[in-house]
């Protein structure tokens, strides 16, 4: 646990409806498992992935919210400090896509004014049963100033993509920050995992 | 979404998430035990929250008088009892431990609008904000409240609707801030990427300062003010207003209400002495990770009227310049005496501590600091507590800081918090706004088999902990707390105490104005803790009640500020707004000799004192209780050290640490510990305690570096 082994590091925060697919995305990037019918995450607090973005190591904290969401009792302090919240939600369940204005009340009360905020359509393997239309969650995405991305954990669609252009806009965000000099910055699609489970192709 | 049913059977069932409470479910769940964890509130920590400040609005309705108690349809769920059960209701009313809910509001209700565009130093300067209103009305002003958090209703509607639409609003708004933080940075001009602040230290600090990530608790963050925004991050040459008198904004109501979620007011106010029975259990139990903390960074006390520093490392006792040198070798080595006993000491045994300094030949200044700053005791404190409190007092020092006292960012109500997540990541299951209807009994045993939750389902259980207010007043060996605590909360304009750094964490002892009166402890948070909006402080005042909160406390407040009630107190910091209110003394709370079966367990609410040894203390008493066996919070993995690796599962180290592989679905938890992960899904390696030791020792080398005072004289 050196200190030296990467350059940068950020806090991730899953958020979303139970069942919508936060664990198997998380699970797919850091592990590149899908377990079907996986039930809540036990022990693990956040995982850890390391990945690398114009010579530049990232690592990534992904915290999961350990099935406190299932009675929509997060705790607060679950927000904090996260550079970037993940909310997702379930293509094939209207449901969760009508949640999103509650969980967004959320993150404005309790997450810092900064934070990157992508929304993230799961399962679109499951395309026949789509309930949410792609230009509505874009159109929702839009007016919120969020970045949208449609993923499958289960096949591996955009999963890697997720992460690593998160991983980009954080970098680009942190280096405004800085007022380091701006086109070092790296833009979405530079990234790639480093990590010697990258069998998944950058899309 | 929230219609899910929970599931019918629980090794444990915790009714409140205080923090008692909170440990004991991550205790049991962390050594595999089935915890359900409930609130009837739909925020966490009950008595021990922290709110925003227009959370502490909506709370302050709620507990003054004319409010509705939260009714609870009445049901008769007796066909759910089975052969040989009896059922013992709980309180479903708020038996609030609250009273005596007092607020005023000192300053104008909204922004003169010229001078908010302008905001020039100029116009910043003016002072008459006071006796706007609600001054002086003696009986429980909830006319601000109410009228403001209607208003708050509508701001929040059109907030949620139009979030990050803002974009001209937003602006503006930055553009204010810079302007403050233009201050704050050019204090610390040689240092422009420190980006503590908003984002938190977890923000790209490039390669350094990382550890803080893996054990905030072991750095206490230093942070220096609020962080730049992204915009403003780089100092900007300007002539800066001098430090020691800092530009004044005139910040009325409205604003404290646009910027509510920038507050974290804690309705206890506590520190986490640094060697404490809590810090000690964050560090052991891991569940440090999820909260970061800041050093106090003054012990102050009140004294003929001024507001003085009380050195306590030996850096400050060198730098004291209220201190004599003859005063400053006295106070060195009665220090670096008292840490060991001596016979003078045993001479002294059941006579006052006051009596011993007095002994001691110190001097007045010396003795106030001794016994009301570094001791905290009172006239009548005998000897040996007198010894043993400056004792944990010195210990704690120089552990993070040069005080022996640490706080959490986003205030103390995260801590109950970070307990709860660790009982949800080790498979508790949590539920706000819900709560249990009874305790189902089995008459031949006196022991609880299952409790009836609010919707009417009986979910069965070995053990129940309930937090004293779910308890009916009937059942409990007193009715009502025999002391009680005196608060109050003040939203300030300026520290007590101004010094070139205007992000001090102070704690301030009060001695009593008169004999036999409560001393008063008061602690003034800055806006880089997170609890505060910038150009505020929150200054949280404590004391045992004598009378109402607002007679105890409101002459302290009087003196040290300045408010429509005080006279001819230039230069002290302005009070914009207050509350008062009393709470009922935990530490007075009997816990044991309830009319109740033998498995439910009781915790009282927070107590007085000034760190948490109570309420730790009582969740591993009743840890134990249930689990007799079990150890109490041991580490909780380390995430870091999880290595996934596709097929195989090896842990050289983990006799003791325990695996616990990928349990599936709902309620499980079962013979956690003995598993190892050779469920489908990742296996995982873990190697932790080493690293941990390595990590202990680490931080006790950078401790050293910081140590002052004592022992090495």
């Amino acid at each position: 646990m050196s200190m030296e082994d990467y350059d940068y590091l950020f806090k991730i925060v899953l958020i979303g409806n139970a069942g919508v697919g936060k664990t198997c995305l998380v699970r797919r990037f850091t592990q590149g498992l899908f377990p079907p019918g996986q039930g809540a995450t036990i022990g693990v607090d956040f995982m850890i992935k390391t990945v690398e973005i114009k010579g530049e190591k990232v690592k990534l904290q992904i915290w999961d919210t350990a099935g406190q969401e299932r009675f929509r009792s997060i705790t607060q302090s679950y927000y904090r400090s996260a550079n970037a919240l993940i909310l997702t939600y379930d293509i094939t369940c209207e449901d969760s896509f009508r949640c999103l204005p509650e969980w967004l009340r959320e993150i404005e009360q309790y997450a810092n004014n900064q934070v990157v905020t992508i929304l993230v359509g799961n399962k679109i393997d499951l395309a026949e049963k789509r309930e949410v239309l792609r230009q509505r969650a874009e159109d929702f995405a839009e007016a919120q100033s969020m970045l949208y991305l449609e993923t499958s954990a289960k096949e591996s669609d955009n999963v890697e993509k997720l992460f690593l252009d998160l991983a980009c806009e954080l970098i680009r965000e942190a280096k405004q920050n800085t007022l380091d000099n701006n086109d070092t910055a790296p833009m979405p699609g530079e990234g790639k995992t480093i990590s010697y489970l990258s069998c998944c192709s950058l899309n | 979404m929230a219609s899910e049913d929970l599931p019918s059977e629980f090794d444990v069932v915790i009714l409140g998430t205080g923090l008692a409470e909170s440990v004991v479910a991550a205790a049991c769940a962390r050594v595999g035990q089935r915890v359900l964890h409930l609130d009837r509130k739909s925020y966490y920590a009950g008595s021990w929250a922290s709110f925003t400040f227009n959370g502490l609005l909506s709370w302050i309705q709620e507990h003054t008088a004319g409010s509705q108690p939260e009714t609870e349809e009445l049901h008769d769920w007796s066909n759910l009892l089975e052969d040989g059960e009896e059922m013992i209701c709980l309180s479903n009313t708020n038996s609030a431990p609250f009273s005596n809910v007092q607020v005023y509001c000192y300053t104008s209700e909204k922004d003169e609008e010229e001078e908010d565009e302008a905001r020039s130093p100029e116009a910043l300067n003016t002072t008459e904000e006071e006796g706007g209103r609600g001054g002086g009305d003696e009986d429980g002003v909830t006319e601000p409240a109410e009228s403001h958090t209607a208003e708050l209703k509508e701001e929040e509607e059109e907030e949620g609707g139009e979030r990050r639409q803002e974009g001209a609003a937003d602006a503006q708004e930055e553009e204010r801030e810079e302007e403050q933080e233009e201050e704050q940075v050019e204090a610390f001009p040689s240092r422009p990427q420190v980006s503590w602040g908003d984002r938190g230290p977890h923000q790209l600090q490039k390669t350094c300062g990382l550890n803080i990530l893996h054990c905030p608790i072991t750095q206490a963050i230093q942070t220096e003010g609020e962080g730049p925004e992204p915009e403003s991050g780089q100092p900007r040459p300007s002539a800066a207003p001098s430090q020691s008198e800092p530009v004044k904004k005139k910040i009325s109501y409205a604003q404290l209400l646009k910027e509510g979620r920038r507050f974290n007011i804690d309705l206890v106010s506590k520190l986490m002495y640094s060697r404490g029975s809590l810090v000690d259990l964050l560090i052991k139990s891991n569940v440090s990770r999820y909260a970061e903390f800041k050093n106090v960074t003054r012990i102050l006390t009140y004294r003929h009227g001024n507001v003085e520093q009380v050195p306590c490392s030996r850096a400050d006792v060198f730098a004291s310049r209220q201190l004599s040198v003859v005063e400053k070798r006295k106070l060195m080595r009665f220090l670096t005496s008292c840490l060991e006993e001596t016979q003078e000491e045993q001479a002294f045994a059941g006579r006052p501590y006051l009596e011993f300094l007095r002994d001691q030949q110190l001097g007045d200044n010396l003795q106030h600091f001794l016994l009301h700053s570094i001791a905290m005791a009172t006239e009548d404190t005998p000897t040996e507590e007198g010894l043993a409190s400056t004792r944990h007092f010195l210990r704690c020092l120089g552990r993070y800081g040069n005080t022996p006292f640490l706080f959490p960012l986003y205030g103390l109500g995260e801590i109950p918090q970070c307990f709860c997540r660790m009982c949800a990541v080790f498979g508790g299951i949590y539920c706000l706004r819900h709560s249990v209807h009874s305790l189902l009994v089995h008459k031949d045993t006196n022991r609880c088999k299952a409790v009836i939750d609010s919707r009417g389902q009986r979910i069965s259980c070995s053990h129940v902990v309930v937090e004293d207010g779910y308890v009916e007043a009937a059942r409990k060996p007193t009715a009502t707390p025999t002391r009680f605590l005196s608060r109050a909360v003040l939203i300030t304009d300026g520290s007590v105490l101004s010094s070139e750094s205007d992000q001090q964490v102070s704690l301030v002892t009060v001695p009593p104005s008169e004999a036999g009166g409560p001393s008063v402890r008061l602690v003034e948070l800055c806006p880089s803790t997170m609890t505060c909006m910038p150009g505020t402080y929150l200054v949280h005042l404590t004391c045992q009640s004598v009378s109402s909160a607002y007679q105890d406390l409101s002459p302290v407040v009087t003196r040290m500020f300045r408010t429509p009630e005080s006279h001819d107190q230039e230069g002290r910091p302005s009070v914009l707004w207050c509350l008062y209110f009393n709470m009922a003394d935990g530490s007075a709370v009997e816990v044991e000799g309830h009319d109740l079966p033998s498995n439910v367990y009781v915790c009282s609410g927070p107590d007085g004192g000034l760190g948490h040894q109570h309420a730790i203390g009582q969740a591993e008493a009743i840890f134990h209780k249930i689990l007799p066996e079990d150890e109490f919070c041991p580490p909780a993995p380390n995430p870091e050290d999880i290595i996934y690796d596709g097929e195989t599962c090896t842990s050289p180290l983990g006799e003791e640490g325990e695996e616990r592989g990928e349990e599936e679905g709902e309620g499980e938890g079962e013979g956690a510990g003995e598993e190892e992960g050779e469920g489908e899904g990742g296996e995982k390696e873990e190697k932790e305690q080493e690293e941990e030791e390595e990590e202990e020792e680490e931080r006790d080398g950078e401790v050293q570096e910081k140590q002052s005072l004592k022992s090495e004289e």
